[in-house]
Formats: C-alpha cells, structure tokens, sequence
C-alpha cells in the first residue's frame, strides 16, 4: 500500500482539500467568478455544437419515427380548427364589444413594453440539487443577470443568475433558490413562491405565506405581482394542492408551473421594461 | 518530424494520451449537459463524470491520475456545477485512494474499478445532499427516491467508460511512429 501512496499521491490530496477550501472562501466573500466565465465561455461553442447536433437528431427522430402519430394529430387538429372556427365568428362580436369595454375603461394592452432578446437553451444543469439551463446569447447581447426569461406566452420560466460574454445562466422557478412575489389572480391573495426542487415535491412550486381564510380552487391562476425584478401579470403556474404550513397559521398552495419546462428549447429574455 | 518538434516518441505519445482523456473528459461533460440532463432517462439525472476520473486516476496510476482528477474536477467546479467547491475536494481524494487501492489490494480490472467508482459516487452526492439537508434545502425522501437510484442508474454508463479510458490507455500506450 505504501509503495503506491506515494509523498507526491498525499500532496495531491492535501492541494485538492485545500483548494476546495479556498473556492469556498472566494464564494464566501465575493460575488464575482472569473475563472467560471473564463472556463463557461470556452464551453459554450461546444455547448452550442452539441445542442445543435442533438435538435438535429430529434427533428429526424420526430420525423421518421412519429410520422403516423402527426399524422393523426394533424386529422384531429383539423377537426378541432373546424369546430373553432365556428366559435371564432362568434367571439369576432364578443372580440369587438370587449376591445370597446376595454377602451372605456382605460386599460391598455399588456407588455407592450417588455424588450425581448430570443436565446436557445444550449444545455442543462446536470445535477439533481439544482434547476437551471444555460443559453447561448449573454452581456454581448445585452443580457444581464436578474433580467426575466419567460416563453412565448408570457410564462415565467426562470431568472438570469449568471451571465458571461456568450452565455447565461436561467435558474428556473423550479429551484428553490428563487422566490417571487406573487398573488392568485381570481382572488388577488399574495404571497410568495418558491420552487419545491429536493423538498419532495418535485416538479412543483409552493406559494407561501397566504392567509389563513383564504380560499383556494384548483386550476386558479398565479401570476407575478410585480417588482423590480419581474413585472407586473406574468403567468407563474395554476393551483394544484393547498394547505397550512408547518406553523399551522399560514395556508400554502403547490402549483404546477405554466411553462412546460421539460421541453423547452427557446425562451425570451425581458431585458427592459417600464416598471 | 518530431525531432523538429524536439520531442521524443515516448513524450508525444503521452501527450496525446493526456489530450485523448481531456477530450474525454469534455465529451463526457457534453453528454451530461446537453443530452442526459434535458432527456432524464427514468427522470433521472445521470452523473457520468466521477466515473470517467475514477477509471483514469485507478488506469493511470495516483500521481498522474490523481493530477487529471484534480485539474478536472476544478474545470467541472469552474464550468458552473452545483457545489463544485465540494467536488473539488472529493473527487480526486476519491480518485486516488481508489487507485491506490486498487494498485496495491485489488487489481485495476472491471470490477474493483466498478465497485471504487460506485463509492466514489455515492459518497460525492451523499456529501452533497447532507450539505443541502443541514441547510434545510432537501429532506430525506429525496435521497432514496432520486440521489439514490441517480448514483445506481449513472453506474450504467460504468462499462462504456472503461472501455474509453482502456482504449485510450492503449492507444497512447501502442502509438508507433
């Protein structure tokens, strides 16, 4: 055993403990990270190649393998368009009688403001401790941590924590890092949510801190209530389960996030917005 | 060619075999971001990398190997992995004393690195998820429903691995000028 754990062996330990050690230190005491740009940005080319190559593969998967089940998707899609168009002529006049009630009182259209930057997701935090992507665009394309990135439908997916010169890092909702002020669209209760990733509920997230005689249904809307951070009316996730906190005062509710996170593959940076 | 180069065949082919295990290393951290992160298999998020320094530190021996753990791990830490800091520590302390006993008890076969990769593993992501326990960030459920079957199912890749670093090995080893 001796002959194989040599002095050089023992020093390797003793510089990978205390290397460690200091890495701890340097987080502890400073917010910046510069061999993690220098190394993510070295990365993300290949990041980029390797995401490439494999939407590649999944566009002729899809199209070899699940020909027939498009085909028949596509059958009932036309039926449903048939059906909806008939509800469309219909909602034309609702359409009309609601844009005029929404002139009179004043509302105007929502997110008109936001500026939105499209990136790709280039790869996937390959932990389980941690929900998060990285994208391919960064500070060269104007993205910046703490900026929002939501889909196309205007559901908040994550947050900008890191950024490099040619890639982000998105915590997504799902993390329980974040935390985001928010409030029930049908009934106007606040409280905060907060991803429910390694807490047994995975999948999930969990507002918070609601009242205690507050009634919850399923399927209500949650939406962010606005700050300096995400703006105002942004779709969080829908109501799945409620309850009283550990405390027993305080009710909770599990939501299941609007964005279809397991299969994103763009998302859209809010990098300005009137607040 | 290469004595223009002035170095000699033993010193290319060590070269190449170092550049063949870092491009190992680099495929193996593509192919955990990229393709097993967005598509979980059993929803299930495989950690291949302890595996590939393992195999290279019990094959390379723990000076040589034990440098590639160590400067591996800090490139994983520095490429944004969770608690990095940590793996920093237990990866090549792990890799080493995996080859070292290895060299010296077992043999560097199949099946001691397989069951030396297994403990490295899982005492990786056991520290990890004691970290998050203490800071009240996970609870226990989760260990056995997802940390534990992740270390199990991440094993599956094991013989894939061997195979690279042992072809590796050779190749560096056989390259004739």
């Amino acid at each position: 055993m001796k002959k194989h754990f040599s002095a050089r062996a023992k020093w390797l330990i003793v510089i990978a403990i205390l290397l460690a050690m200091g890495i701890t230190v340097f987080h502890a005491v400073s917010t910046r990270r510069p061999g993690q740009t220098v190394v993510q940005t070295i990365l993300a080319p290949f990041r980029s190649a390797g995401s490439t190559l494999v939407r590649q593969v999944e566009r002729y998967y899809d199209y070899v393998f699940q020909y027939e089940s498009l085909q028949a998707e596509n059958k009932a899609l036309r039926e449903q368009i048939m059906a909806m168009e008939e509800d469309v002529r219909s909602a034309d006049s609702l359409q009309r009688e609601n844009e005029r009630l929404h002139q009179l009182l004043g509302l105007v259209e929502e997110h008109k403001d936001y500026k939105r930057k499209a990136a790709y997701i280039i790869s996937w935090n390959g932990s389980n401790w941690k929900s998060a992507f990285t994208i391919d665009k960064g500070t060269g394309s104007g993205i910046e941590e703490g900026m929002v990135a939501i889909t196309e439908y205007g559901q908040v997916v994550g947050l900008v924590t890191e950024s490099g010169p040619n890639w982000s890092t998105v915590t997504t909702v799902l993390d329980s890092a974040l935390g985001i002020s928010a409030s029930v669209a049908s009934s106007g209760y606040t409280g905060k949510v907060e991803g429910a990733l390694a807490t047994g509920s995975e999948g999930l997230l969990r507002m918070n801190y609601l009242p205690t005689d507050s009634v919850l249904r399923n399927n209500d809307q949650v939406l962010t209530t606005g700050s300096t951070v995400y703006p105002r009316g942004l779709i969080i996730g829908y109501i799945t389960n409620a309850g009283f906190d550990e405390t027993g005062v305080a009710k909770y509710a599990l939501l299941r996030p609007a964005a279809d996170l397991d299969n994103l593959e763009q998302v859209f940076i809010i990098t300005d917005y009137e607040n | 060619m290469l004595s223009h180069l002035h170095i000699t065949a033993r010193q290319w082919r060590t070269a190449l075999k170092w550049t063949l295990y870092a491009a190992s290393l680099l495929l193996t951290m593509i192919l955990q971001t990229v393709i097993l992160a967005k598509h979980p298999p059993l929803g299930l998020k495989l950690n291949p990398v302890p595996l590939l320094l393992v195999c290279v530190c019990v094959r390379e021996g723990p000076e040589g190997g034990g440098l590639f753990a160590l400067l591996s791990a800090l490139f994983w830490c520095l490429s944004g992995a969770d608690y990095g800091n940590l793996s920093v520590a237990i990866l090549p302390v792990g890799a080493i004393l995996s080859a070292v006993l290895c060299r010296s008890v077992l043999t560097t076969r199949f099946f001691p690195t397989f069951l030396c990769c297994l403990v490295v593993s899982a005492i990786h992501d056991s520290v990890i998820f004691c970290l998050k326990l203490l800071l009240a960030a996970g609870s226990p459920a989760y260990y056995t429903a997802v940390v534990l079957p992740g270390i199990l199912l991440s094993m599956v890749l094991m013989p894939l691995i061997y195979l690279l670093v042992k072809a590796v090995h050779k190749t560096g080893g056989s390259y004739d000028l």
